[in-house]
């Protein structure tokens, strides 16, 4: 089992357990510990088996570390350095922190989708019943194949939607006055990922600083001090780490505008069939130049492009999965599609819905060529002609007709006796009846055999699957699984079945 | 359906017609017995387009030999492009009905860029362009003068009408200007001494026809083949190009002395305005130029441009421009006016002198169109008041009519408020424009709405500097930061891709579910040419009342002239103006009787009636003696019932009979009397 080379993170010596002195060992998959003086551990549990850790108290005299698995086992692990027991304590305990949650996520995931998969296919969970749980094969072996098998498709089924960004998150983050001339931003987990959503140059900012050059609160300090964050405060040239995230938002503004809009109703820019020459018309455009702007205007338009891009960037980590597939199902750079779009939205623009008869949603019509079945639904195929109701409505009219007409031949008329018992033959359950009252196999046997032999039926095919999976036999492994405990597993199955047989013998006789 | 309107079958593309809709082809039809011009306002969403295409182009069908064409002109891009839908929709309809495929040319222009076709315009039956095709005197010149008499000419979206007239005769000269006509005139002056040493004839030729006058013009013109140009007076048709320019060397001299003059003007420390011909007697005086060769200057110019064999006018273009004020200046004695200012009122500092040569009269363009065709429709879903497009447009309609929103459930709500919770009187006028209490009212008015409105909400201002200011107050206030947690905000930039970003991403937070507020400004680019059809605006908010900036020179110099030659008060026509854009603003949220949305005018002003009774009879109506000074809170109250009502289901089929009408319906004798009284004689 031992991987050949792990990666030791964290080694702590002189930790005791079940009373015996050791050493601890911090790995990248797993926590072990060995007796002192063994090379071999006594104690290995993967990160992804470690429900949660448990510390003794401060105030206590014994220094302990406890591991509860998800099975329920717990290891408790005495540190007994008397100089540095909390020290060795404390960063095992840090290092367990950071690991276990990544763990944690796979092994639930896992765990989670094994339950889904169980619960959403009952045959499936029989499966497991009668395989796993009856110890026909493992449960490893069982979802061995299974979950690789289901993992692209589930990923988009299970593509929980995302929770969208609060417009106002940085509103949420009010500063209060701490009583001493400063300010105190309260942060959250939940508002920083809005940041780093929002603004993903503040991410790479945080992640090329944090922690090698600033802590993350000297970061966040930083981040509420800047301009950046106080948009309407002109720039002052300070330097400032993200004064680089301001011109790369504005990069981006501007990429995006240059790109333009891709619903040609909403371009302005091709509004106006621009006819007026140059110097012709009577009010000549006011100058934009930013020259003789005043700073307040400069401040004002600044918040404006502020608020523009935030709602932007706000609306697109709302819906970034969906950035692939457009809303109307063309990219940005390809001009070949743009002509349809165009049309849809001017199709779109002057329909009158209620001017229109066909208002509900349009239907396909529905073309039978044997309209009987559609209304009767599969009959089952006696072994006589198969009647269509056109048939049995002639007959009728057949007999209608035929009754009107009817003239009794009195020289031939039958004894009272043969006609009731012409008639008693012909009512149900009489002795010309008997066709109609064939029994198919399926309602023969009980319902609760039937349901045995499927499962019997589907565990067989199950362990077949796995049989024939093995070949062509070309590892060690594979030959083992074929020779050793697979001939087991189907001669198992057959004596299960052959339990069943003679059960139901049994219960026949 | 097929429906007789007094006697004419008309080809409908529809299953179901609106009231309105009926009763306006019936007063388009009279109008085209008759004739003559019209007058006609009807709610946008109501199906104005495919009323007026359907019964122009069974007019043409039943009688064509009296009306030969339809020229149908719209402002916007897309509006044309959706004009050609619908008329596409109709022909397919057409050739359905009538099994055979029809020989309709129909016509778009709908981009300069792809220009054009010259001889297809005079044999398509219907053509499709922009305003400026037919009234800016430079196009129409090239494109549409020779569209026969008997067409119909219909001006759709016609609300600014007599703006796009005024600036398709107005001429801004800056000093940039005047150095670029001045390199146009040395490029001229040198291409003419080559051309003398190789080709020598061709400008022989050019002196003989000029000699000769533009008697090929003026023959064309007098048998009708031509429609009239407004920069090229009827007079000068008539007489030999005078001698002081005939030869080209004169002329380039002429203009270059010209030049001088202007750069002259130009120099000038303060304000001055002047009239046309007080400018003629000033150009007289300084450098003997005379009236008659100035008149001349645009045709000579031209003549001389296809004389030469240039290929790129476009690099002409500032000594056109100063050719074409040379001749507007000299032709008309009235309707226009000099201004020469030497700087911004901005920036006093800056020197940046402009010569604004503006016309006052909007009558003056469009003349021509109401000489030469026989019907000319101006429609708008906001025309009101109705009687002053004929007094501005100085001409005579035979029908004027003003149809409403026939509607089964209320689903415009206008509300006037005029104070805020704290009673405090909300209003856009200057004296209380920097108050801190109004727009504090203003930005809690907005953010109650926001709370109760679904999806969209578009919010209009005065004037993008009032935008400006009213942004960072609500910023520094933290307004702003409370509505965001109700909805994205976005907000127009004077950057028009800027804007078209933010727009689309709106319009994507309205699609989401997230939904969004859009700060935009009246007179903008979106206020004229976006529509938020349903949840892309539920509720418009006007805040303010959207008068022009008053301070502008040119704007007192038109308000004295509509005073002195229309005897329309100044007041008058401010507020019209206003009011024309106020209604155009909220009416972007109603776009079909299927839509709803709340149109919030913010300013205590709008209860009164001399405003309240310019906005259309379809918003009008609407209005309530209870809903014309509302507090916020009362707002508020009024728009959640609203919506709450707005939100149950609406089908067809309570529609029919009131705002909608089968064939049957339409036939019935007491369904055709009460469609009568939708029509609203102006």
């Amino acid at each position: 089992m031992a991987s050949l080379s792990e990666e030791v993170l964290l080694v702590v010596k002189k930790v005791r357990q079940k009373k015996q002195d050791g050493t601890l060992y911090l790995m990248a998959e797993r926590i072990a510990w060995g007796p002192e003086g063994k090379d071999r551990f006594t104690v290995s549990h993967l990160y992804a088996d470690i429900r949660c850790q448990k510390i003794s108290p401060d105030g206590k005299a014994k220094i302990q570390l406890q591991l509860v698995l998800h099975t329920g086992e717990s290891t408790t692990f005495h540190f007994a350095n008397e100089s540095s027991a909390l020290k060795d304590r404390e960063a095992a305990k840090e290092l367990l922190q950071q690991l276990l949650p990544k763990f944690k996520k796979k092994a639930n995931k896992e765990l989670e989708e094994k339950n889904r998969m169980l619960q959403e296919d009952p045959v499936l969970f029989q499966l497991y019943k009668d395989l796993v749980v009856s110890q026909v094969i493992s449960a490893e072996e069982f979802w061995a194949n299974r979950l690789s098998i289901n993992n692209t498709d589930h990923s988009l089924s299970n593509n929980k939607q995302e929770v969208g960004i609060s417009a106002a998150f940085l509103a949420d983050i009010r500063p209060q006055t701490d009583g001493c001339n400063g300010l105190r931003y309260n942060l959250t987990a939940d508002i920083i990922e809005s940041i780093f959503r929002t603004y993903p140059t503040v991410k790479q900012k945080y992640g090329e600083n944090v922690p090698h050059n600033l802590t993350e609160k000297e970061f966040w300090t930083r981040f509420f001090q800047s301009h950046y964050f106080h948009r309407d405060r002109i720039n002052t040239g300070t330097q400032d780490i993200f004064s680089e995230c301001a011109k790369q938002d504005e990069k981006g503004l501007k990429s995006m505008v240059v790109q333009g809009v891709k619903n040609p109703m909403v371009d302005l820019l091709s509004l106006e069939d621009k006819t007026l020459d140059e110097g012709y018309g009577v009010s000549t455009a006011p100058s934009t130049s930013n020259s003789n702007k005043t700073v307040k205007e400069n401040s004002n338009s600044a918040i404006i492009k502020r608020f523009n891009h935030h709602s932007a960037m706000v609306l697109a980590a709302g819906s970034r999965k969906g950035e692939t597939s457009s809303t109307d199902g063309n990219s940005r750079d390809s001009d070949f599609f743009q002509p349809p779009v165009k049309k849809v939205k001017l199709q779109e623009s002057i329909e009158y819905e209620d001017l229109q008869r066909e208002n509900g949603p349009k239907t396909v019509a529905l073309n039978l060529k044997k309209s009987d079945r559609y209304a009767h639904g599969p009959v089952p195929l006696q072994s006589q002609q198969y009647t269509t109701s056109q048939d049995i409505i002639n007959s009728v009219n057949c007999i209608r007709h035929e009754m009107a007409n009817y003239k009794p031949n009195l020289t031939q008329v039958l004894s009272n006796s043969t006609a009731s018992s012409a008639i008693a033959a012909l009512s149900p359950g009489g002795v010309l009846m008997q066709a109609g009252a064939q029994q198919a196999i399926n309602q023969m046997v009980p319902s609760e055999v039937q349901g045995e032999l499927k499962h019997l039926y589907t565990a067989a095919g199950e362990l077949l699957r796995h049989f024939w999976s093995c070949f062509p036999v070309n590892t060690p492994f594979l030959e083992e699984k074929l020779t050793g405990h697979l001939e087991e597993m189907l001669q198992m199955a057959y004596s299960k079945f052959h339990a069943w047989q003679t059960r139901r013998m049994l219960r026949k006789t | 359906m097929k429906i007789n309107i007094e006697g004419l079958l008309v080809y409908f593309p529809y299953d179901y017609i609106y009231p309105e809709q009926y009763s306006y082809m019936l007063e388009l039809k009279r109008t085209l017995d008759a004739k003559g011009h019209g007058v006609l306002e009807m709610p946008s969403g109501t199906g104005k387009t495919i009323s007026l295409l359907s019964l122009i182009v069974a007019y043409q069908r039943a009688f064509p030999l009296e009306v030969t064409k339809l020229i149908y002109c719209s402002r916007t891009v897309p509006e044309i492009e959706k004009v050609v839908e619908e008329l596409r929709k109709l022909m397919e309809f057409y050739s359905k009905e009538t099994g055979e495929s029809s020989n309709f040319l129909a016509l778009a222009l709908s981009s300069r860029k792809n220009l054009c076709i010259h001889p297809e315009i005079l044999h398509a039956n219907i053509v499709v362009y922009s305003y400026h095709y037919l009234l800016d005197p430079k196009i129409a010149d090239l494109v549409s003068k020779e569209l026969a008499k008997k067409s119909v000419v219909v001006f759709d979206e016609a609300h600014n009408i007599d703006n796009v007239c005024i600036d398709s005769m107005s001429v801004n000269i800056t000093r940039r200007t005047l150095d670029r006509c001045q390199n146009n005139v040395d490029t001229l002056q040198n291409t003419i001494r080559n051309i003398k040493e190789t080709d020598a004839a061709k400008l022989k030729e050019e002196y003989r026809r000029l000699v000769e006058g533009l008697k090929e013009a003026n023959v064309a013109r007098e048998t009708d083949v031509y429609m009239a140009n407004p920069v090229l007076p009827d007079e000068i048709l008539q007489e030999a190009v005078p001698g002081s320019i005939r030869t080209a060397e004169h002329f380039v001299g002429f203009m270059r002395r010209f030049l001088e003059y202007l750069k002259a003007r130009l120099r000038v420390h303060h304000v001055v305005q002047e009239s046309a011909p007080q400018f003629l007697k000033d150009v007289f005086d300084k450098v003997c130029i005379d009236r008659k060769p100035l008149r001349f200057c645009a045709e000579r110019l031209r003549s001389l441009l296809r004389t030469l064999e240039i290929a790129d006018i476009t690099d002409f273009s500032p000594v056109t421009l100063i050719s074409n004020f040379a001749t507007l200046v000299s032709t008309y004695s009235q309707g226009f006016t000099i201004i020469i200012e030497p700087f911004e009122d901005r920036t006093p500092t800056i020197a940046n002198p402009v010569l604004h040569f503006s016309c006052m009269d909007p009558s003056i363009a469009i003349k021509p169109v109401f000489e030469r065709f026989q019907s000319v429709i101006i429609t708008s879903g906001t025309l009101s008041p109705l009687d002053i497009y004929p007094r501005i447009l100085d001409f005579r309609p035979v029908t004027m009519a003003s149809f409403t929103m026939t509607l089964a459930r209320t689903c415009l709500c206008p509300l006037i408020v005029g104070r805020g919770n704290d009673q405090v009187a909300l209003s856009s006028k200057f004296e209380t424009r920097e108050d801190f209490a109004v727009i504090r009212n203003y930005g809690n008015l907005l953010l109650e709405m926001s709370a109760i409105v679904p999806d969209g909400i578009v919010a209009f201002f005065t004037s993008y500097v009032y935008m400006e200011n009213i942004v960072a107050s609500w910023y520094e206030q933290g307004i702003l930061e409370n509505i965001q947690r109700n909805k994205l905000i976005f907000i127009e930039t004077p950057d028009a891709s800027e804007t078209s970003m933010a727009l689309e991403k709106y319009q994507e937070a309205c699609e989401n579910g997230r939904g969004a507020v859009l700060l935009s400004v009246a007179r903008g680019k979106v206020s004229e040419g976006i529509d938020f059809v349903h949840h892309f605006g539920r509720a418009v908010i006007m805040f303010g009342v959207p008068y022009v900036y008053t301070q502008s020179r040119i704007l007192k110099a038109r308000l004295e002239y509509l005073r002195d030659q229309f005897q329309i008060r100044e007041n008058d026509f401010l507020t019209f103006d206003a009011m024309r854009h106020a209604a155009q603003c909220v009416g972007r949220a109603i776009r079909g009787k299927t839509d709803y949305g709340l149109m919030i005018f913010a300013d205590k002003r709008y209860a009164r009636a001399d405003k309240r009774g310019k906005l259309p009879r379809w918003i009008q109506e609407h209005m309530s003696d209870g809903s014309l000074n509302l507090t916020v809170d009362e707002t508020v109250q009024l728009a959640k019932h609203f919506l709450r009502q707005m939100a149950q289901p609406f089908r067809q089929e309570d529609q029919l009979g009131l705002s909608l009408l089968t064939l049957e319906q339409l036939e019935s004798e007491e369904i055709l009397q009460k469609i009568t009284q939708i029509a609203h004689q102006a």
